[in-house]
Order: C-alpha cells, then structure tokens, then sequence
C-alpha cells in the first residue's frame, strides 16, 4: 500500500486523533487503553454524562462529533491512498521557537520583570528567529516598542501591569 | 412624518458641540483599539466606564457607542495589514483583504473596507431609525430551535470559507466546534476537557485561538525563507486608492452585506457573529469571480465589512427597544445605563426620546466622523507596509501578547496562544484552513446550547425543529447549500480517482 | 508559648505603624469576573471613589476564571498587606466551595470580609400570560401542570437556581429547570413566552416589570424592596422564611492586619454613602442592609456559606 497523498494522510491522522481524543475524554476510555494504562500506573478519569434525549447529558455533543471527526478523518486518509496528492511541505523549526519562545518569555517574565524588561527580551529573541540580525537596530527597535508600550498600554489605556522589576519599585 | 421629527430630534442632539466631541473621542479610541489586536472594546469600555460618570447619559452613550462601531472599522485595518483578527468579525476579511494586501494592495483594501463600511453604517441607522420597533418583535421569535437551525446553516455556509479540500473543511468545523466544548458546560456546570486547569474553565478565547492561528502561524510562515532577503509585501507600485474596476466590484456585495448583516445583527442570540462570514459565503457563492476567493477578491472584503457593520449598528435594536444585550458590549452599555440610572427597556424610547434618537443619530455621526478619520490614515497604514519585515515582525508580537496577556491578566493566555500558533502552523503545512476551524469554535457552544435547551423545552422532541416553519425553513436552505457545495466536489474526485485508475 | 506570644507582640508592634503609612502604594483590587459585569462595574465605581480618600491610586483588575474562584484564590494567597484586595461574592465565598470541587480556599478563614457593598434581591417574575396574580396562584397553576412548566436561571447553580429549587421544595410542585448563559438570553425567552417564570435580579427585571411585559409575583427577601414597595415577599406570600439575596464586597487575604481593615471598612462606607456613589449603586439595585462591620460580614458570609450548601444539597445542581 503507497500512500499517495502524504499531505492528507497525516491530516486524517491528525483529525482521526482529534476525534477519537475528545470522544474517549467524554465517554470514558475503551478495555484496551485503561489495561494498557495500568501498565504504566495511570488511571484514566472517567468520561462525562452521556443523559438523555430531553435533558442531554455533558457527554452527548462531544460524542456525536468526536465519532463524526474520526469518521471523517478515515475518510481522508483512504483518500490519500488512492488519490494522488502532495508531499508535506518542510517544517522550518527555527523561527517556530523563537517566536513561540520570545511570546513565552515575555508572558511569564512580565510579573517579575516588569513592561521595560520584557519586551526587550520579547524582541531580541524573536529578531533571533529572523534571518538578519543587526544588534543596533535591534536595541533601538526594543527601545522604541518599550516606551510606546508604556504610553499606549500602561498610562493611556491603564492596563495593570508593573513598568520595572518588581524589586526596584 | 413621526420618523423625520423624531430624527431631527436626534440630530440637534447629536449634533450639540459637546457631543460631537464626545462622539469623535468614542470613534478615535474605537479604531485605535480595534487596531491594537487583543485589546477589545469590551475591555475599553469598562475600564472608561467610571470617566463617564460625570458625563451626562446621552454624552456617555454616544461616546461608548462611538468606541463600539470606532473598533469594528480598526480591526480590519490590522486584519488587512497583518492578518490578525482582532474580533470574530474580522476573521473573514483577512481571508481576502490580507492577500490584497500582499499584492500592493492594501491601499484598496482598506479603502473598500472604510466605505462599505460607511454605506452600510448609513443604511443601517437608518432602518434602525425606522424599523425598531416592529423589529425587536422579530428578535422574540427566535428561540432555541431557530437559533439551532440558524447555527447548523452557518455552519454549512462556513465549508465554503476553505477554498481546498471540502472533506477537509468539514472536518475543521468538527473540529473547531469540539474545541469550542472546552470549559463549563452551561447546562450542567460540569467541566469539560479542562485537564485540571483552573483557567481552561472559562473556556479558551476566541482571541486567543484566532491570534495563534492567524497571527502568529503567519509570522513564522513569513520567517521560512531563511538565507534569501525576501520582502513580505510586494514591492511593486503600492496603490492607494480603489480602482473604478475595483468600485463596481464592490457595490452590490457592499448592498447584499449590508442587507444581511443588518438581518443578521437584529437577533441577541449570536446572529451578529455570523454576519460577516454570511455575507462572504453569499458572495462566494454568487459572484462572477469565484475563482478569485481567497486570492485576493475585492468582493471578498466588501461583503463582510458592510456585514459586520450593519450588524454593529442594528445589534442596538434589541438594546434599545427590549433591554437585551446581544453581546458583551451590549451588555456593558446597559451597565453604563444603568450607572446613569436609566433603566434599559422598552420604555427607553417613549420616556426619554432624546437618548434614545440621539444616540441613533449619533452613530451616522459617527460614521461619517469613522470615514474622515480612516481615509486619511490609509497612506500612513500602507507605508507602515514598507517598513522591513524583520522590524516589523517583531513590532506585531509585542502588540500581540500584551493583547492576549490582558485578556485576563494571566501568562495563561499566551501559552494557549503559543500552542494554538504551532497547531495552526501545522495546519498550514496539512493544508487544513483555519477559517472554518474559527467559525465553528465560535458557534460550537451556542449550538449545543441551543440544540440541548431546544430538547429540554420540547421535552425530548425532535420534531420541534422541523414543526417552527422559521427553525424548518434554516434546515432545508442549510441542506441545499450542502448539495450545491457537495457536488462539484464529489464530481471533481470521482473524475480524478477514475483518472488514476 | 512565651515565644509565641513574644513573636505575636513583635507582630503587631511591627503592624502599628504599618496601619498608619498604608496606603503607600497602589492598591490592587481584583474583579473576579470579565470586565463589564455587575461585580466589575461596582468595583469601578467603588475604586474611582476610594482612591480620593486613599491619597493612593485604586486599580481594578479583572482575574476572571473557574465562576471567580481563581481571582479569589489570587487574593487569598496574596501578601495580606492591605494591598491586594477582590471583591468577594455570593458565588465565590457562598455558593462554589458546595457546587464545585476543589475550591482550592476556604472562603471564611481564607479572607478578612472587610466591607459589604451590593445587595441585590431577586425577584419572581412570570410572563405576562401565564395567568397568576399572586404567588398563590401561581403554586396552584403550578400544581395543575406538574413537570409543564418551566423555569429559566442565568446558569447552573446561580442564585436565580437555587431560589427556583427551593422554591419547588418548599411548594411541593415540579418545574423544569431551563439553564441559559446569563441572564439577557433567559429573559428573551421569559418575554417570548418559550419559558414560564423566573427568579431574576432586580435591576435587571425592573424595566420590563414597569413596562408590563413581565409580571412579578414577590421579591425573595424577607423585606420589601424599596423599588417595588407594593410587591409582596415570598415570606410573606406564605413560604415562610424564604430569603435569598445576591452580594458582593470588599475582601482581603487572611492574615490582614486588623487596623488596616478598619481604616478600609471606613473609607468603603465613606465612599459608597456618598450620594453620587450611593445613587450609583442603588440604579444597579442594590440596597443597603444592616451588615456594617467587618465581624458582622464575616458571620454574614458564614450564615450564607452555611444555607447554599443546605440548597445546593437539595437542588442536586452539584454535578459529579
């Protein structure tokens, strides 16, 4: 058996996951999972109220559609075996985590560090994701996005965030 | 003429110096916020709600109004320019308004997206004016099973947002809907695919979800290509100004999105939500330039601009004539009543009709003042363009993140962000599009909400939804919409499996 | 014990003159809920009063999240210096810690009730066809169509719940319960006639009472409301002891010295007597009651913690 379309094969993976994750979270997971989990010492928490027709239970809606999601996740991906169809295009990594790095490090240095200090780190690490990197005009960027910030976000729109590292005020 | 005493009488109000100052500082907040993506009038509002207390009710109410429809014409500028939606209205337009903007065209872009947005603000106020009444019985028809049937419809129609793989789409929507399930069940209180985290209980935001997937997958796909110094936005001649070609495009979708969202934004259940994503499936459907969807179609942000904002203006309608808000904002302006000690209600329009007229006057107003500020400002957004990627890329994350970080003050929310900007970037990669996802994510609770109240109100009866002649009549267009979109495509693949064999 | 009690002297030899220089920085008071809600708005109002007599800017912040518990847990784990505060509610400090599981505080020990500031009651309105007059009536009508008639709330386990529960217990009759996200979409429906009756708040049933479009029956407190002085309690409709207010107000973390809650309790009621603030208040519904001192607010929250899980037992609304 070829997989003729790689590009739709994973995505019917990826849907028929979807479909199958929600559907066990909400009717509880199938014999064979929670004996596998055993192995492993992990104990499943159980699924939600399915309830009835009139008073429907948490469960019902999740179902319906996780079942229906996986269906048509089987479907694309016998699909992608008889139907020609292209390659997955090549992940880039490195600007993934610097991006995803830069917006969680200004997230969670904001508390402790305060506005200036964050969004300093916020745009050198995400500059480093580019494919330039200029150090002056990089600092000079992070100067101009710190004092505009204060301005627009802190004084103009009152967002309660602290300006300076928390140790300093 | 009742109606043309009464809007004379809004006029002199609206009109009053004080409150067109007030109004102009409503609209200018309005459209910075809503170009700031995250920040949302919600937001605005509320922390602005104590200035308003030494105002007068009716300055109050027109500059709050103005900050309402002021952030629905800023957020298109910044779903135009960098492909973030900011609010659920601007998902569609950055379909195609962000390719005409990579093209040199943002400069028409935004140009169209102002005026039909002008044309529609116009037309709306005016059946506002007219109408109210008669039409807020209107809103009373609607209950669950209509609202049920109206979201399977909108649903539907969301398939033709995806210009791939319908099977696809589909599954997008599923998907979108399920995740929308995240948080407190409203019937039951139980908590739903929460993990144990505190945060999840709420539910994720459609902020959030749309800034990870849009924005921040956008960024990253811009940052592939490595090496190579390669502009984002063309460096061909950028215009500024629409062509004629690009003007008659745009005057009937302008006229079938206003009338739709003016439609559409009467119902407090969730209808203006669908408004702009309606208006662009209609024109997907019915234009002469189909191909073009997706790619760039002028049509494409016309429609759901004048949708989304005849929807703003006639969402006032339940407000104003029965006291229901149909959204969070509405919600906050009957908060902002109330302070004033106004009791929103039916009695609003008789009691005091300087408010009520004034403030309808207001909003053409507002709209004119929205066009004088916006025009101007589109040389200054499409130079903005011409600034180097790499300085500005870094610009938008900041916005970006103190935007969702506000949200609930927590770094909660940029981690779903993050997470939701690497699935979309996945997404990309599968060629699943985030369009559909978004809709359905936004329509998934209130359909299920709906779907299960419907069945407890009839207890257990399916029926019902085919007994209400509006419910039915939702149903059976939802269903030929499904054959017409169906079709073609089973058609294509039958064609090229027998090809292949 | 001698050190302990040479620890404590210390302690509050420590806190004299910290209660006299507080405020010396901003205060943070934390809205548990999205911007724009009652809670919030109150806060605001509230704020942009106190900051004049603090000498000190007052900033609200929205913590929204788990029905307020998570802005009520920031708080309770904050420094309890008096500057960190959360405007407590109903549902955060009465009605959660029985409806959901793991509260991850203890809504009497957790905290310092510094100040009451909103009661609301609730009142019971029906659409204007169901044909009952009087809240007898409306048992009767009730009683002749068990399991037909329905009753909306603002969500699952809201005051306007539980008051329909007790309501049912105590009547004897049997309503379905028609949850809604909010109160708005629940009086559409009320006004479309799709639902029957509903125990809503005041302020936000008030308008369409004076319009006609809705019918009210009785307030659920045990004393008649000033905005309606001709309607009937349910008390006084003949289901005796009927009494349920929705609440909110200021609180800080446990540990907060004594000084600093009264100097705060005073500055609260300064502020929310003050005509313009009190005038504010009273257009969301709210109406003050006998609950003054900080003691007095935190038996108030003890004898509500203690009732709702009475009703939150009986409703069944607790979900498993």
């Amino acid at each position: 058996m070829r997989i003729k379309s790689p590009r739709d094969f994973w995505a019917g993976l990826m849907f028929i996951g979807f479909g199958l994750g929600f559907l066990f979270i909400a009717v509880g997971p199938p014999a064979f999972l929670v004996e596998l989990a055993k192995q492993f010492d992990y104990k499943f928490e159980y699924g939600y109220q399915m309830g009835t027709a009139v008073r429907m239970g948490p469960a019902y809606f999740p179902t319906v559609l996780g079942g229906m999601l996986a269906a048509l996740g089987l479907f694309v991906l016998i699909e992608s075996l008889a139907i020609e169809g292209e390659k997955v295009a090549r992940f880039y990594f490195r600007p993934l985590l610097f991006i995803v790095a830069a917006n969680l490090a200004f997230a969670y240095l904001l508390k402790p560090l305060g506005v200036m200090l964050s969004i300093a780190v916020l745009v050198f690490i995400s500059a480093y994701g580019g494919h330039e990197f200029k150090w002056k005009e990089v600092a000079l960027l992070a100067i101009a996005m710190m004092i505009m910030s204060v301005l627009v976000f802190v004084k103009g729109l009152t967002l309660p965030f602290p300006i300076w590292p928390a140790f300093m005020e | 003429m009742d109606l043309i005493n009464n809007l004379m009488l809004g006029f002199t109000v609206a009109l009053s110096p004080f409150n067109m100052l007030m109004c102009l500082v409503g609209v200018f907040l309005g459209t910075l916020i809503g170009v700031l993506p995250g920040v949302g009038p919600v937001a605005t509002i509320a922390m602005l709600l104590p200035v308003t207390f030494n105002l007068s009710p009716i300055a109050a109410l027109i500059m709050l109004a103005g900050i309402y429809y002021g952030a629905q014409y800023g957020g298109s500028t910044t779903a135009i320019l960098v492909n973030i939606p900011g609010e659920s209205s601007s998902v569609v337009t950055c379909l195609d308004g962000y390719q005409m903007a990579r093209q040199g065209r943002a400069g028409p872009a935004l140009a169209v997206a102002a005026l039909a947005s002008f044309f529609a603000g116009c037309v709306s106020t005016l059946i506002v004016a007219a109408f109210a009444p008669p039409l807020a019985e209107v809103a009373l028809k609607f209950g669950p099973s209509e609202y049920f049937s109206l979201m399977v419809l909108g649903l539907v129609s969301a398939v033709v947002l995806a210009h791939g793989s319908i099977l696809k789409a589909i599954a997008m929507v599923i998907l979108g809907l399920l995740l929308g399930l995240v948080g407190t069940d409203v019937n039951s209180g139980v908590l739903r695919y929460a993990f144990g985290i505190s945060e999840l209980s709420d539910g994720i935001g459609f902020v959030t979800v749309a800034m990870g997937m849009f924005g921040l997958a956008e960024i990253v796909m811009n940052l592939e290509h490595t090496g190579e110094v390669r502009e984002v936005f063309t460096d061909k001649k950028l215009h500024l100004w629409p062509s004629k070609e690009d003007f008659r495009r745009s005057i009937a979708p302008t006229l079938r999105g206003t009338f739709l969202g003016s439609a559409l934004g009467i119902l407090p259940g969730g209808g203006a939500l669908l408004a702009s994503f309606g208006a662009y499936t209609l024109e997907k459907k019915v234009s002469k330039y189909k191909h073009e969807f997706g790619k760039g179609a002028v049509e494409g942000v016309a429609a759901p601009e004048s949708a989304n904002n005849a929807g703003a203006q006639t969402s006032f309608i339940p407000l104003l004539t029965l006291g229901i808000p149909s959204n969070a904002v509405m919600a906050l302006m009957i908060g902002a009543m109330m302070i004033q000690g106004i009791a929103p209600g039916p009695q609003v329009m008789t009691e005091k009709p300087q408010l009520f007229w004034g403030m309808i006057a207001s909003m053409w107003v507002g709209n004119l003042m929205l066009i004088i500020l916006n025009l101007p400002l589109i040389g200054m957004w499409v130079k903005l363009l011409t600034v180097p990627y790499r300085v500005l890329y870094p610009s938008i994350l900041v916005f970006m993140v103190i935007g969702v970080y506000s949200l609930s003050n927590n770094p909660f929310d940029c981690f779903l962000m993050a997470l939701f900007g690497v699935f979309g970037y996945i997404c990309v990669k599968l060629e699943c599009e985030p369009a559909p996802l978004i809709l359905g994510f936004i329509l998934g609770p209130l359909m299920e909400e709906n779907l299960r109240r419907a069945m407890l109100l009839s207890r257990g009866d399916p029926l019902v939804f085919f007994q209400k002649p509006i419910s039915a009549g939702f149903l059976i267009a939802a269903m030929i919409l499904l054959v017409i979109i169906a079709l073609p495509a089973i058609r294509k693949k039958r064609e090229e499996a027998f090809v292949e064999a | 014990m001698r050190r302990l009690l040479a620890a404590a002297a210390l302690l509050a030899a420590a806190q004299a003159p910290f209660a006299q220089t507080w405020p010396s920085k901003p205060v943070k008071l934390v809205a548990p809920y999205a911007a724009g809600g009652p809670v919030d708005v109150s806060a605001r109002i509230l704020a942009a009063r106190l900051q004049e007599s603090l000498g000190q800017p007052v900033v609200v912040e929205n913590k929204p999240g788990a029905g307020g518990n998570l802005g009520a847990y920031f708080v309770a784990k904050s420094a309890p210096d008096g500057y960190t505060l959360v405007m407590g509610a109903i549902a955060t400090h009465a009605i959660n810690p029985s409806l959901m599981a793991n509260v991850p505080y203890d809504p009497i020990k957790d905290f310092r009730h510094v100040a009451l500031v909103v009661q609301v009651p609730n009142v019971l309105v029906i659409n204007a066809d169901v044909p009952a007059r009087t809240v007898k009536e409306l048992i009767a009508y009730a009683r002749e169509r068990p399991g037909r008639l329905d009753f909306a709330s603002g969500s699952t386990g809201s005051t306007g719940h539980l008051a329909g529960e007790l309501f049912k217990t105590m009547t004897g009759t049997y309503m379905v319960h028609i949850p809604y996200k909010g109160s708005a979409p629940a009086v559409t429906d009320l006004l479309a006639g799709r639902v029957h009756l509903m125990f809503d708040n005041l302020a936000s049933a008030l308008p369409n009472i004076k319009a006609a479009k809705l019918r009210a029956l009785a307030v659920t407190t045990t004393l008649r409301s000033s905005f309606l002085p001709d309607l009937p309690t349910l008390d006084e409709s003949g289901l005796k002891g009927f009494d349920m207010t929705t609440w909110w107000g200021v609180m800080a973390p446990g540990k907060t010295p004594q000084a600093v809650v009264e100097r705060l309790n005073a500055e609260i009621f300064r502020a929310i007597e003050a005509p313009e603030v009190k005038e504010r208040l009273r257009a969301m519904g709210s109406e003050p009651g006998a609950v003054r001192t900080p003691e007095q607010f935190t038996a108030f929250v003890g004898a509500e913690r203690a009732l709702y899980a009475r009703l939150v037992r009986q409703s069944g609304a607790k979900p498993d």
